[in-house]
């Protein structure tokens, strides 16, 4: 009985020591929602370490309206339940003022509800929510889904004389949203779809999609999707012996060294701006990437720079509403997200309004392959 | 020992084997995947006779009472009064009133002696009825009557026999099978359990009962099947048989 | 309060033993209350645990009373949440009768992936249902016109009586405590029933029931056909309650959460899975301030938790466990 009564009086004071509620203290307080597990581990881990590096920067120059940003971050395990508990934690233990949280969309989804109820706004890495209602509260540093799509059927008009294309995409939502664009805007391009397959991040082999593909007379794939199976494809295409070009979405740039092995100069790839810095000529974006580039190189040396890029421009979008509002509350900078514009990020101009809650407007991308170990930019 | 053998003599009386059958089986074969077990038997159990079946260790005496009850896979025709039992429907032939005691006693260890007796009364929905079984049951095994709040699993290997064999008798058997009951006991736990079931049969229960320990067996049964190697090698009226070294004989014939 | 532990002849036992059954109640309810006074992120993390409560006694009555193993009812769960999520998002429906589609749709499932595999043993049932479990999930992902992928369903309206909609913290706690309550209960007494023994006979030996008359498949099948049941509530629970549902919500990361509940919280106990629930859902929270060293510290506790009860922590209640 002693024993049972010692477990009991264990249990419950375990259980209620981790759910007190925090002691709150004179900060800015950004909560970022992550999949620092699970299978947006590699997006989300890099989006965090740029909102890090992004309010070390701000908290060196004095912070925001006189308060330093603290910044609170959450693994949401890449799960939507997750990320409604870590939510939910940040918003009523920690009293987060704001979110710029990371690209498990399926997880800003389930929270945006929460997020509405309490007046935060959300600056995401993911698309947008759905749900209408609340739209209001959600920003994103996401170009839109055409932009990788339309660069590479760009490429393919002006360059080539490729004028039939395959797509292949995973499940994923902004894949699908990237799918929906190639099919429908291609021939604008004077380009035609001519086979669009689905196949799963974990897929160990692509070789049907890839024969149907070149059946159907394909000159060029339009691959939608991240991890291992650009490299698949890649293998899939040579064994076949298909001679078509290999066209890539944006993805941290050390999985393409050895795609380009495989496909030398038929491999092609989406890259963002602080992805090919060196090739940028000088202005506006090279600035702007300069300030997130070097403090970046300085701590994580040659590490993709793409998605903790983004993550830096939502801490800075933030600080500069923040600034135009004169405000730190959640409503007042909410306002002022939407009436940002001309704003100078790493990923390119930010321009939000009260209807466009995604701010990139003009396409940022490049076209890049690589020749001879180097990133060489083509479009 | 002297009611046992009382019972002996008193039911030996009938001639072998004489009495209308309560259980006929012709051509029983079973198989465990694609080895026979047991090859084409031919039994018959008279009503109220209590049939000893002896056999070395592997002659598919424990198949025999499955194949009877329908649980392993088999073929051939079993016989219940005259009516022939579906195959391999072990719900089927419990529901007309044969009841099996497996090998090893198959009680619920986890349950209390009361629940393991409810549970043998398990298709019975008459209150009174269940309530007429249960004290019978409780008088003819007193000690489970002091241990019915105790989980089965931690009684002694004699309490646990008494109460497979009530749970069984909570049926309402009209055939019993039994597969040895004296399995891992002292002789005078044995002894009790045997005196209960010579009492059993005397009072008109149908019973087969496979045995190791042949001696304790001829004391009871009317009649003897002697199984070897999955078949029947010789069926036997226990007065004939005299000493240890007859029986061997069969078992080696 | 009306709900019995895990006893099935109290009438002999000695009064402190009786009170020590209830501690496991005692213990929700206090950790139910606490969520309710100070709210927020107590409360959803609390309200989490109850949903999974009710999931897990659904697994319970077939791991636990049965001694079955299915490892495919989060398959379950997603056609009671996807069905609820539907009929409300897409179609309009109130959350009551869509989620008794849900759930009766879930059942159906049950019964046509039951009937055959439950004939089977061991193994063959346990990867029978993984299967399941990996199909459906395949499904919520790939037929996007009803699911929408992994887009997932926004806007799935909450619970409501009449114009009252279920929306506050304090409101889903009560009322996600008055289902447990009657999933606990019934647990209860379906463990006391003649059908709750004839599922312990078929846990004890499946030959041995067979041979006392009971219908071994039968009693397998509405045991599946009822932890069905008991997921599809779950799943549609959690999609009302959270007003979203995609695909990740069902996977297996909910098998193997589930699982550990049930066996921390006491297989085959009545209080075990409410406690096991709690338990599992507080105890990353509690965690969560090692940040990198959560999952090591929270596998720690697992480990413990099995080693100090390695038959749950409802069993160290219950002196004679399972009975
Ligand atoms: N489940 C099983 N699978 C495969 N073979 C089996 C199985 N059960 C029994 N057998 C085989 O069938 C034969 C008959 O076994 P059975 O158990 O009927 O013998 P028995 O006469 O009851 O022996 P014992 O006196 O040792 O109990 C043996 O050769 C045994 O190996
Ligand atoms: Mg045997």
């Amino acid at each position: 009985m002693k024993q049972t009564f010692w477990a009991t009086s264990l249990v419950a004071s375990v259980a209620m020591a981790g759910i007190s509620p925090a002691i709150a203290q004179e900060t800015y307080k950004i909560g970022v929602s992550a999949g620092l597990t699970g299978y947006a581990a590699t997006v989300d881990r890099a989006w965090r370490d740029g909102v890090e590096l992004a309010a070390a920067a701000v908290n060196a120059k004095g912070g925001v309206m006189g308060r330093k940003i603290q910044v609170i971050v959450e693994d949401n395990r890449s799960e939507p339940q997750e990320a409604v508990t870590v939510y939910r934690k940040m918003l009523s233990s920690d009293k987060v003022d704001v979110f710029v949280s990371g690209c498990v969309s399926a997880g800003n989804f389930a929270a945006a509800g929460l997020l509405l109820r309490a007046k935060v706004p959300m600056m995401l890495c993911s698309i947008l929510p759905q749900q209408a209602e609340h739209l209001p509260w959600a920003f994103t540093t996401l170009p839109p889904a055409g932009f990788e799509v339309e660069k590479r059927l760009e490429y393919l008009k002006e360059k080539t004389q490729i004028r039939k294309i395959a797509v292949l995409h995973d499940p994923t939502p902004y894949a699908n949203l990237q799918k929906g664009v190639a099919e429908r805007n291609a021939a604008k391009f004077g380009i035609e779809v001519v086979s669009v397959d689905q196949y799963k991040q974990d897929d160990a082999d692509l070789s049907v999609q890839i024969s149907k593909a070149r059946a159907a007379g394909a000159g060029a794939i339009l691959k939608i999707g991240l991890g291992g199976t650009t490299l698949t494809a890649a293998k899939n295409i040579k064994q076949l012996g298909a001679d078509m070009l290999l066209l890539t979405s944006l993805e941290d740039l050390a999985v393409f060294g050895p795609v380009s092995e495989v496909l030398g100069d038929k491999f092609f790839f989406v890259a963002s701006p602080s992805q090919v810095y060196e090739a940028l000529p000088e202005g506006g974006l090279k600035t702007g990437i300069k300030a997130f580039l070097d403090p970046w190189r300085e701590k994580f040396k040659d590490r993709d720079p793409n998605w903790a890029s983004r993550g830096w421009d939502g801490v800075m979008l933030t600080v500069a509403a923040i600034e135009k509002a004169k405000s730190l509350e959640g409503e007042k900078v909410r306002d002022a997200y939407e009436t940002l514009s001309g704003f100078q990020g790493t990923t390119g101009v930010y321009n939000f309004r009260p209807d466009l809650h995604q701010g990139i407007t003009e396409n940022p991308f490049v076209l890049a392959t690589i020749a001879a170990g180097k990133v060489k930019v083509v479009q | 020992m002297s009611s046992a053998v009382a019972a002996r003599t008193e039911a030996s009386a009938a001639a072998p084997g004489s009495a209308r059958p309560i259980l006929a089986a012709t051509g029983l074969s079973a198989r465990y995947g694609h080895v026979e077990a047991l090859h084409g038997v031919d039994i018959r159990i008279g009503e109220g006779e209590l049939v000893a079946v002896l056999g070395p260790n592997g002659a598919g005496k424990s198949t025999l009472l499955r194949a009877i009850m329908g649980l392993s896979a088999n073929s051939g025709e079993v016989a219940f009064r005259g009516e022939l039992l579906p195959r391999s429907d072990a719900v089927a032939v419990a529901t007309r009133g044969i009841v099996l005691v497996p090998e090893g006693r198959g009680l619920f260890p986890p349950m209390s002696v009361a629940d393991n007796l409810e549970l043998g009364a398990y298709r019975l929905r008459d209150k009174a009825e269940f309530n007429r079984r249960r004290e019978r049951v409780l008088t003819l095994f007193p000690r489970l009557k002091e241990r019915l709040g105790q989980a089965a699993g931690s009684m002694s290997g004699g309490e646990q026999q008494m109460l497979a064999l009530g749970r069984a008798l909570m049926a309402g058997p009209k055939l019993l099978l039994l597969d040895e009951p004296s399995l891992g006991l002292a002789p005078r736990v044995t002894g009790e359990i045997l005196e209960t079931l010579g009492l059993l049969n005397r009072e008109g229960l149908a019973i087969v009962l496979v045995e190791q320990k042949a001696p304790l067996a001829l004391e009871l049964a009317n009649r003897v099947y002697l199984l070897s190697l999955g078949r029947i090698v010789a069926e036997l009226n226990p007065r004939d048989i005299t000493s240890h070294d007859d029986l061997a004989q069969h078992y080696f014939a | 309060m009306t709900i019995s532990p895990s006893i099935t002849s109290p009438e002999r036992r000695p009064i402190a033993l009786r009170l020590a059954g209830l501690l496991p109640w005692l213990f929700a309810v206090v950790v139910v209350g606490y969520a309710m006074v100070v709210g927020g992120y107590a409360a959803t993390v609390v309200s989490f645990a109850l949903i999974y409560a009710v999931f897990v006694t659904g697994l319970n009555l077939f791991m636990g009373f049965a001694a079955q193993v299915s490892f495919g009812q989060n398959a379950f769960a997603a056609i009671g949440g996807y069905g609820s999520a539907v009929l409300t998002a897409t179609y309009g429906w109130s959350p009551l009768p869509a989620m008794v589609i849900g759930i009766a749709a879930a059942v159906m499932a049950a019964a046509i992936v039951g009937f055959p595999t439950l004939r089977l043993k061991g193994h063959y049932l346990a990867m029978g249902t993984l299967a399941i479990g990996l199909i459906t999930y395949e499904i919520t992902v790939e037929w996007q016109s009803l699911t929408q992928g992994y887009l997932g369903i926004s806007g799935i309206p909450p619970f409501g009586i009449g114009a009252y909609e279920v929306t506050s913290d304090r409101g889903q706690l009560v009322m996600l405590s008055l289902v447990v309550a009657a999933c606990a209960f019934a647990a209860a007494r379906i463990r006391r029933s003649r059908f709750g023994r004839a599922l312990s006979a078929v846990a004890g030996s499946e030959e041995a029931a067979t041979a006392l008359g009971i219908d071994v498949s039968r009693y397998k099948l509405m045991a599946f056909l009822l932890s069905a049941g008991f997921a599809a509530l779950a799943g549609s629970l959690f999609v009302h309650v959270v007003g979203y549902v995609s695909p990740e919500v069902f996977g297996l990361h909910m098998v193997i959460v589930t699982f550990t509940m049930l066996y921390v919280g006491g297989i085959g106990t009545v209080a075990g899975p409410l406690v096991g629930a709690l338990i599992v859902s507080l105890l990353p929270e509690t965690f969560r301030a090692f940040k990198d060293y959560q999952d090591l510290a929270y596998g720690a506790a697992l480990i413990l938790l099995l080693i100090y009860a390695p038959r749950g922590l409802a069993s160290l209640f219950a002196p004679r466990g399972r009975s």
